[in-house]
């Protein structure tokens, strides 16, 4: 399933046939789906629909049963480490260690990446902190942080590495409404400013209607609805669910 | 060649910064070693006295001495085998390694040494205490024999155990009740090292030839090879969903 959602024609990720499997049980069920480069891509459900298992697959932290994911044209199982230095990903719990500082899980995860040379790490994290607010908490435990700016961190420590594809699920959860709405609002820039293509899945449709370009709608493992935004409303939205 | 080499270098860096960010959160986490120290030195503590009531004024034979303390030792490492993936996984923090682009024998041998560290640790001080306080009957050692008896009767075991750790708190960390798994599947994996190991440390402290404990040298030698490459072989499995 593919369509023009008036970005890029260039087609970043490919999903084709994915399933996941755990038992009896289908988690993803013959998913398949393109998604065009520089766009957002919304992913709903009701709980247990496959958001959660379809980013897992698609970040790495877990394998299809069957089935083909292309990202930049790289086969998942044959070039999984360059695929993985592609990828950022948020999950619903936190990447970061709680007894370590901004400055030590940044330089930790950049490292991991192995992006910059030895010099280049302070500057470029205190750069990130710096666009973030953050500069005053830099040398602080995330531990100190509030639920908003642990968030901020996460953002930073997916952007660090300059990756191509954001996977994120359920970012939202746990923030207040300004910090939603800080959030969709770097979410937009980092599309706008930075070239990058964001997959997000939660629960919060109006969110999803607010910044995505199109939106998949899973229903029990399966795409219920592919579509772009501006064919879908809320109420239309749910039907598929 | 080249591409070897540096590709070499560059999994040494990140065997390095893991190892230097879990040591770095250890430290700021002392409390939970100084717990695990405190169990080990009451332990010890309460073997002595227990002992010298009995047999007052009779320093403890090496082998009740040599059994109390890798007794000691065993169940310290339950301890630390938490450390190692299940309470990363509980955080969360361990999907964030494992979307990075490193291997996954990578982040076992971080852990297998990181876990080798914290264990000699815990070992040097305990082993110093118990030698203040239980005062063994020990032959007086050279310089080799006390050299062998730190090399082959403490590290080679401490190396075996760790490996032994890495892999059961890697098997157990999915499991829902993890705290009653851990120790059942370590009993197994490591019942058949513990005659061969206090057999070792007796044989070593009473300052007997190499060449008779030649044996349980190789057991301990074999049986950690064995756990290792077991360990490598399920490695991909082991650290996915």
């Amino acid at each position: 399933m593919s369509f023009n959602m008036n970005k890029s024609d260039r087609v970043l990720l490919e999903c084709d046939n994915v399933s996941k499997q755990y038992g009896f049980f289908f988690a993803l069920n013959k998913i398949s789906f393109n998604v065009k480069e520089n766009t957002i891509l919304g992913i709903v459900g009701a709980n247990g629909a496959g958001k959660t298992t379809l980013i897992k697959i698609l970040s790495g932290l877990s394998s299809p049963t069957s089935g083909k994911i292309l990202i930049s044209n790289m086969d998942y199982k044959e070039n999984n480490r360059n695929i993985k230095q592609l990828i950022g990903t948020i999950s619903s719990k936190s990447f970061l260690y709680e007894e370590l500082s901004i400055y030590e899980n940044l330089k930790f995860y950049s490292k991991l990446y192995s992006v910059y040379k030895k010099h280049e790490f302070k500057e470029k994290i205190e750069q990130f902190a710096d666009n973030f607010n953050l500069s005053d908490w830099i040398y602080e435990p995330i531990s100190f942080l509030s639920t908003g700016m642990k968030q901020k961190v996460e953002i930073i420590r997916i952007l660090i590495h300059n990756p191509s594809i954001l996977l994120l699920d359920e970012p939202f959860s746990g923030l207040d409404f300004n910090s939603i709405n800080l959030l969709i609002k770097i979410l937009s820039d980092l599309r706008k400013d930075e070239n990058l293509t964001i997959i997000l899945a939660t629960h919060k449709i109006e969110v999803i209607q607010q910044i995505s370009d199109a939106i998949l709608i899973l229903k029990r493992g399966k795409i219920s609805k592919f579509a772009p935004k501006t064919e879908m409303d809320k109420i239309k939205i749910e039907s598929y669910f | 060649m080249k591409e070897k080499e540096s590709s070499n270098n560059s999994n040494l860096k990140l065997f390095a910064t893991i190892l230097q960010k879990d040591i770095k959160s250890e430290v700021r986490q002392i409390s939970d070693i100084f717990s695990v120290l405190l169990f080990g030195i009451i332990s010890i503590f309460i073997f002595s006295s227990a002992y010298n009531t009995i047999n007052v004024g009779i320093s403890m034979p090496i082998e009740i001495f040599v059994t109390q303390i890798w007794m000691i030792i065993f169940f310290t490492l339950i301890f630390i085998m938490i450390k190692l993936f299940v309470q990363e996984k509980e955080r969360g923090t361990l999907d964030g390694l494992t979307t990075s682009p490193v291997s996954k024998n990578i982040i076992l041998t971080s852990k297998i040494i990181f876990c080798f560290i914290l264990l000699s640790f815990i070992e040097l001080i305990l082993i110093l205490f118990s030698f203040f306080i239980s005062i063994p009957s020990t032959q007086d050692l050279n310089i080799i024999q006390l050299f062998s008896y730190i090399l082959l009767g403490i590290v080679l075991p401490t190396l075996d155990l760790s490996v032994c750790g890495t892999l059961v708190s890697a098997l157990s960390m999915y499991s829902k009740s993890r705290s009653f798994v851990l120790p059942l599947l370590l009993f197994p994996i490591i019942l058949p090292i513990t005659s061969p190991i206090i057999s070792l440390n007796i044989k070593l402290l009473e300052g007997e030839l190499l060449s008779l404990a030649l044996m349980e040298i190789l057991f301990i030698a074999a049986h950690a090879i064995l756990m290792f490459s077991i360990l490598v072989l399920v490695s991909e499995e082991l650290l996915s969903d």
